[in-house]
């Protein structure tokens, strides 16, 4: 537990340095918070964007794109620029277990997308309550359905594309890509509804389960990926 | 085994250990020991399998075939065991550039798990023996190469490794640099019960403070021994001085083993031989020919010398 909090200090620390992320993470709040806001109360007026149900929920969707989004270039970098810098090749010369090494990195990444969810969050609300002047209005929050979203399906989606984004790098090792991968992982997960094996529902109930299965995809992607991961053939994967 | 049991002996041992890539085989059939508190010297120029080796001893690579041993444990299985043990600086040195350089030591000693007031102590105490105090706070995307290489050092022993293994850490560096790394490098032999793995293409260091080197070429060992017992391993040098002598005829001569008299200038003359016993036979030939001989001086051959003789000349760097 103690390398798993020593590689998420790093990881956090270096966060902060690292302007692209800053960029991502700043563009990637405002523009899911403030715009859908503005647009949506442009054209339906305030009063009706703030109240309408489905206006409330479409909101959402900016939410769960900024979390991917954001998520899908952040885990990657964590394991490219480590690549590219050779720290990787460091931190393996470490008595730091693969478990520390990769698990803080799909933490702190998951955990980048829950901040900017929240985020998102924050900022719809704050914008909703200036441009309609009627104090606060809670949106998805007063619902049950869209807290489930906010607090759980968020979760769910960061750790599964983060899952995905830190071992796709691995193996990838160029961002573009690495991304890419990511972003196809999320549309992978509406295969099954294009198909008809499965058929959306606006409902707490459904919404609760599809947090719960996303999220348990990621951890079982996890945990597959830690134990097939064999450190003596990383460096392998670096050669090429 | 337990590693424990290894005290007064062996740290290191290589047991025809290979490792290949595709068909090209960087490390074949290797064989070597490594004594606690030895400085050992493993030299060869680019693509000798040095960084391979190391990778191997590490756990960072599967040996094709044969093993390795550091401590008395297997790098593979027992990897994290092993790595907890050394300090390790590749020859891509991997420092956080988005990190201060206090930062990256505060890593590594977070790594080491050494408790906060002696992390902190420590990287303070390294960042005023590797003369980058006043550089601490900052970033180290801004640092030289040469910094990099003595942060790197510096961050190799934050855990107090009983072996470090450095491979190359002088390469890259100015004059300047060079010379307090070497300098770093000999106080740190000094230390007494520290195993030190150096991979190095500076000779002269080598021979200075290794107490036993290795010369590799193609991931082959071509010699292994006391860096100054080395030369007098093969091919010995003998300086001649010959009174009436014809250049000529003394270059012509049929020597015993096949030997030539090279000239050097005025009555001085060089020969190699195949073994130390081989110069009596030479000096009775050169009598019998009627030539005098004022004075015969084994050359002290240095480790740089039979390093070119070894690998064909081959210096990089």
């Amino acid at each position: 537990m103690g390398d798993l909090t020593t590689m998420m200090w790093k990881e956090t620390s270096e966060l902060f340095g690292n302007r692209r992320f800053s960029v991502v993470f700043a563009v990637a709040i405002l523009a899911m918070g403030v715009l859908p806001t503005l647009a949506l109360a442009k054209h339906h007026g305030h009063i009706i964007a703030a109240n309408s149900l489905l206006l409330v929920m479409i909101r959402l969707v900016y939410v769960l794109l900024a979390t991917a989004i954001v998520v899908a270039q952040t885990a990657p970098d964590m394991v490219l620029h480590e690549r590219v810098g050779h720290t990787l090749d460091y931190l393996l010369t470490t008595r730091l277990s693969n478990y520390a090494i990769f698990g803080a990195k799909i933490l702190v990444s998951s955990l980048v997308g829950y901040v900017v969810a929240l985020s998102a969050v924050f900022i719809q609300l704050v914008v909703t309550a200036l441009i309609g002047g009627g104090g606060w209005n809670w949106l998805y929050l007063g619902l049950p359905i869209g807290r489930v979203s906010v607090f759980a399906v968020t979760a769910a989606l960061s750790l599964y594309v983060s899952v995905v984004g830190t071992f796709v790098a691995l193996r990838v090792g160029e961002q573009r890509a690495a991304y890419m991968v990511s972003v196809l992982a999320i549309g992978l997960l509406i295969v099954p509804f294009l198909l008809g094996w499965l058929t959306f529902s606006l409902t707490t109930l459904w919404v609760t389960h599809a947090a719960i299965i996303v999220g348990a995809i990621g951890i079982a992607l996890a945990v597959v990926g830690l134990r097939v991961f064999r450190r003596d053939m990383l460096v392998l994967y670096l050669r090429d | 085994m337990n590693g424990d049991e290894l005290v007064d002996s062996q740290v290191i041992e290589c047991r025809g250990l290979s490792r290949n890539f595709g068909s090209r085989a960087a490390v074949s059939n290797l064989e070597f020991n490594v004594s606690r508190g030895a400085v050992f010297g493993f030299l060869g120029p680019n693509g000798a399998g040095k960084t391979t080796t190391v990778r191997m001893m590490v756990g960072m690579l599967r040996p094709s075939s044969g093993s390795v041993r550091v401590l008395g444990l297997d790098p593979i299985l027992q990897g994290e065991q092993v790595r907890s043990r050394c300090g390790v600086m590749l020859d891509n040195v991997g420092l956080y550039e988005r990190l201060s350089a206090r930062q990256n030591l505060l890593f590594a000693a977070k790594v080491a798990r050494l408790d906060a007031a002696l992390g902190r102590q420590r990287v303070d105490e390294a960042l005023h023996r590797v003369d980058l105090w006043d550089r601490r706070n900052d970033k180290v995307s801004g640092f030289s190469k040469g910094m990099r290489q003595k942060l790197g050092l510096a961050r190799a022993l934050m855990s107090e490794p009983e072996i470090l293994i450095l491979d190359e850490p002088t390469a890259g560096l100015d004059p300047a640099n060079i010379v307090m790394v070497r300098e770093l490098l000999v106080s740190l032999a000094q230390e007494s019960g520290r195993t030190i793995f150096l991979c190095t293409h500076l000779l002269a260091e080598a021979q200075r403070i290794c107490s036993r080197v290795a010369i590799m070429q193609n991931g082959r060992l071509l010699a292994i021994g006391d860096p100054n017992e080395l030369g007098e391993q093969s091919l010995p040098n003998f300086r001649l001085r010959l009174s009436g002598a014809n250049s000529d005829k003394v270059r012509t001569l049929s020597l015993p083993g096949g030997a030539r008299l090279s000239p050097l200038g005025g009555d001085e003359w060089r020969v190699s031989v195949a073994g130390p016993a081989d110069i009596e036979g030479i000096v009775i030939a050169l009598v019998h020919e009627g030539i005098g001989i004022r004075a015969v001086v084994p050359e002290q051959v240095s480790l740089e010398e039979q390093y070119l003789r070894l690998v064909g000349g081959e210096t990089n760097g």
